[in-house]
Order: structure tokens, then C-alpha cells, then sequence
């Protein structure tokens, strides 16, 4: 220990003492030669570093460059969501708006009063059962009134008022397997009896076997149902089926005149049927 | 080999204080980086080297000026001494003691460097905006600047 205490007290004291000579002697033969010997000390960064500068000059400048930059992107790309999201979203407002425009047109030409609700919920597991529209009794929605969709400018049978809450109500679908209507198929107008499937077809039952069935036939509901006004399209035959040996009726596919899984909007008839009257529809569910 | 290695470790604190006055001195301000090497090299090696490097440190920032020369070479000679005998003290290897001795040391140094010209030559080369900032510059400088050199002291031996 006392040897570095010697040894550090001798170099402070020969340093010291080279640095006051410098001091005091600025311009001697030491004193220039230290300078010499000093100014090497300087050549990485006078002489390389003025040559080879541009390497390193602006790297201060590229870094703050470079954080705005990563910060300029950064607010970009927000900005790039923020948009897409927005062109979602005018881009279905816009789709929306010439659906409800076009509806709206229609309901005026439609004979029947009622309004219009939004279907608010479907559920998966009861996909062509029913689903919820976004209106009920406190906008003077009834059990019973009739479901009307919208599609390719007219309008056709989605089902029927089953269920009414203040709010809201549940809808009753034609392709339910446990909805039917009576209709009538054109051109002769013969009654027959439409049923749901469970599926996106309809069946139409109890067709004499001496009809002029066809495929490609036009459905409307009849006037002798009670449930659904008259003269609502409800599909189209796509498939006649040949008479069962064992049976003197033939059946028949439909498709249904608005596609039920695309449905946005329906129109919602008034029809004020008064609850006793609901025994008399028969068959019609 | 660890000699070669301290010179270039010597030049490149030179560089370093260089490129940073070059590039990033901000209304004519930068921590004085020769000071924090020369503090840094005080605490970490043993007596003789630590002033050794002080003196060469302030030789370096003796021809960088034109004022008195030998002025920071004596200045960061005897800083490094008092280093050496304040380190038999007090832990000098923890971020605070290194702070405090930096802004403290600073203001001496620049006290007796004053002083020296002063004395030597009639001049007055500290400005009062150096003088009121420098020392709390250098006292951020100095922990980095010291770790620098722990670390290339473990990994190489120098110092």
C-alpha cells in the first residue's frame, strides 16, 4: 500500500511538474515538442475523421430521421386502419341506404298498412325457424301479422308475428317445418297447402293429381287463408314430384320468393286479427 | 497488447468528444467527455496509470484549445490523484458517488483551470454558460463513460 501511495505521489509530482513547465515555459523547446507529440492525438479525428466524416456526420440527423419517420409511419398506418375501417363502413351505409331506399319505394305500392323493422337476431341453430325483428308492442306490433321481405324490387312472405314483446318480436318463418299457408298456384289458381321444410325450400301439399302442376309456377297466398292476406308471393315450384302409387295428391318443392338468409329488413302487415279468429285458419300454422 | 489498446482507447474518447461537438452539441454545449474519461480512468485504475491518463487526457484537451498548455494536463493530473486518494474513502464504483464526484470534480477543475490562466497568462477562457451547465452535462456522462470502461476493463484488461 505505502509503495502505491509512493508510487502515485511520485507520478502526480512528475506530472505536475511536466505540466507547470508547460505552464511556464509555453514557448520552449519542451513545451513545443509536447505540442508535437500531443497534436498526433488529434489525427483520428481532425484528419480521418474531417475525410471519412460523411460516414458519420448526419447519423444524428438519420436517427432523428429515422424516429420521426418510424413515427410519421406508425401514425400512417393508424390513420390507414382508421380509413379502411370507415370505407367498410360508408361502403355499407351506402349498400344499406339504396336497399332501404328501394324498399321504402316499395312499400308505398304495397296495399297493405304496416312498418318496417329490422331483423335483429337469427339464431344458427334455428336458422330457417325464426328470428327477432327489432320491433314489438309498443310500436303496435301484433301476434299474427304478416312478414313480408323485400327482394329484387317486390316483395314476399318471410312468415308471420309469433311472438310479442314491448320491443321486440320473434318471427315465425315460412320454411319453419311447422309453418304453413294456404296459397294459390298459378295460372289456374288452384288452393293447395304450403309448408316449411326446416330447409330454404317449401313443399306444397295436397295438389289434386290432375292439376296442371309445373315447374317454373307462381305461388301466391290465397284469399281463402285467414293468416296472411291474399295475393302475397310466397315462391316459385321448382320440382314436382310424381304421384305416390298409394296416394291420389302430388306434392311439389318451392323455392320461397325472398331468400330468408339475406333478409336485412322486412315489412311488417297489420292485420289485427283478434285472437278468437285464430282457431277458424284450420291448417293454416 | 494492453498498451495498444489504451492508446486506442485514448484516441477514441478524443474521437468520441469530436464527432459529439461536432454533431450534437446543443447551443455550443456538450458533456466534456475527456473530463469523463479522465474521471473514469481515475477510479478505475491504480494510482500511477490513473494520473498517467490524466495527464494525457488534458494534454489532449490542451491542444485543442490555444490557452494555457499544460493547463488541463496538471488540472486532470492532480484530479486523478485526488481521485486515488478519495477512493480509499468511498465506494466509488456506485452511479451516485460517481455523479456527485463528477459535478463536483468539474467545478474545481474548472475552478483551478481559471485559476491557471489566470495566473499563467492573463486570461479569463471559462465562459458563465459553460460554467453553470457543463459540470450537471458531465455528471450524466460520466456513469456511461464509466461503464464503457468497466466493461472494456473485464473484457480486456486495460486500465
Amino acid at each position: 500500500m505505502s509503495r502505491e501511495k509512493d508510487a502515485a505521489n511520485y507520478a502526480v509530482v512528475f506530472f505536475a511538474v511536466l505540466s507547470v513547465l508547460l505552464l511556464i515555459f509555453p514557448a520552449s523547446k519542451i513545451a513545443h515538442t509536447a505540442r508535437i507529440v500531443a497534436s498526433y492525438s488529434l489525427y483520428p479525428s481532425l484528419h480521418y475523421g474531417a475525410r471519412y466524416g460523411y460516414f458519420v456526420r448526419n447519423v444524428p440527423a438519420n436517427f432523428v430521421s429515422l424516429l420521426s419517420t418510424d413515427q410519421e409511419n406508425r401514425a400512417l398506418r393508424e390513420k390507414v386502419k382508421d380509413l379502411e375501417v370507415k370505407l367498410l363502413n360508408a361502403s355499407a351505409a351506402v349498400s344499406e341506404n339504396e336497399r332501404l331506399a328501394q324498399e321504402l319505394r316499395l312499400s308505398h305500392t304495397l296495399p297493405w298498412a304496416g312498418s318496417w323493422a329490422r331483423v335483429v337476431n337469427k339464431t344458427p341453430s334455428d336458422w330457417y325457424g325464426s328470428f327477432f325483428i327489432s320491433k314489438g308492442s309498443d310500436d303496435g306490433i301484433e301476434v299474427n301479422d304478416t312478414v313480408l321481405g323485400m327482394q329484387e324490387g317486390r316483395a314476399g312472405l318471410a312468415g308471420r308475428v309469433f311472438e310479442v314483446y314491448p320491443k321486440f318480436s320473434k318471427v315465425l318463418l315460412i320454411t319453419n317445418s311447422a309453418a304453413s299457408a294456404v296459397c294459390s298456384i298459378a295460372p289456374s289458381g288452384l288452393e293447395a297447402l304450403v309448408e316449411g321444410k326446416g330447409t330454404w325450400l317449401l313443399k306444397v301439399n295436397y295438389v289434386p293429381e290432375q292439376s296442371e302442376l309445373a315447374e317454373g309456377a307462381e305461388i301466391t297466398t290465397a284469399s281463402g287463408g285467414l293468416l296472411f292476406p291474399a295475393g302475397v308471393p310466397v315462391g316459385k315450384v321448382t320440382k314436382v314430384y310424381p304421384r305416390e302409387s298409394f296416394m291420389n295428391f302430388i306434392t311439389a318443392d318451392v323455392t320461397p320468393a325472398v331468400d330468408l338468409n339475406t333478409l336485412k329488413e322486412v315489412f311488417v302487415v297489420r292485420r289485427h286479427l283478434q285472437q278468437e279468429n285464430i282457431p277458424a285458419a284450420g291448417a293454416e300454422r | 497488447m494492453a498498451i495498444i489498446l489504451e492508446i486506442l482507447l485514448y484516441l477514441a474518447s478524443g474521437t468520441f468528444y469530436w464527432w459529439w461537438t461536432q454533431n450534437l452539441a446543443f447551443f455550443g454545449l456538450a458533456p466534456n467527455f475527456i473530463f469523463a474519461a479522465a474521471l473514469s480512468a481515475a477510479i478505475l485504475a491504480g494510482p500511477v496509470k490513473a494520473v498517467a491518463w490524466g495527464f494525457f487526457l488534458g494534454l489532449y484537451a490542451d491542444i485543442l484549445g490555444v490557452s494555457a498548455f499544460g493547463g488541463y494536463a496538471l488540472t486532470y493530473s492532480l484530479m486523478a490523484y485526488a481521485v486515488y486518494v478519495v477512493k480509499r474513502h468511498f465506494d466509488m464504483d456506485s452511479f451516485f458517488s460517481q455523479l456527485v464526484a463528477a459535478l463536483s470534480l468539474s467545478w474545481i477543475s474548472m475552478f483551478f483551470y481559471q485559476g491557471l490562466s489566470l495566473v499563467f497568462f492573463r486570461i479569463n477562457p471559462t465562459g458563465l454558460k459553460i460554467f453553470l451547465t457543463e459540470p450537471f452535462l458531465n455528471a450524466l456522462a460520466v456513469p456511461v463513460v464509466f461503464q464503457v470502461f468497466y466493461w472494456l476493463k473485464r473484457r480486456t484488461g486495460i486500465l
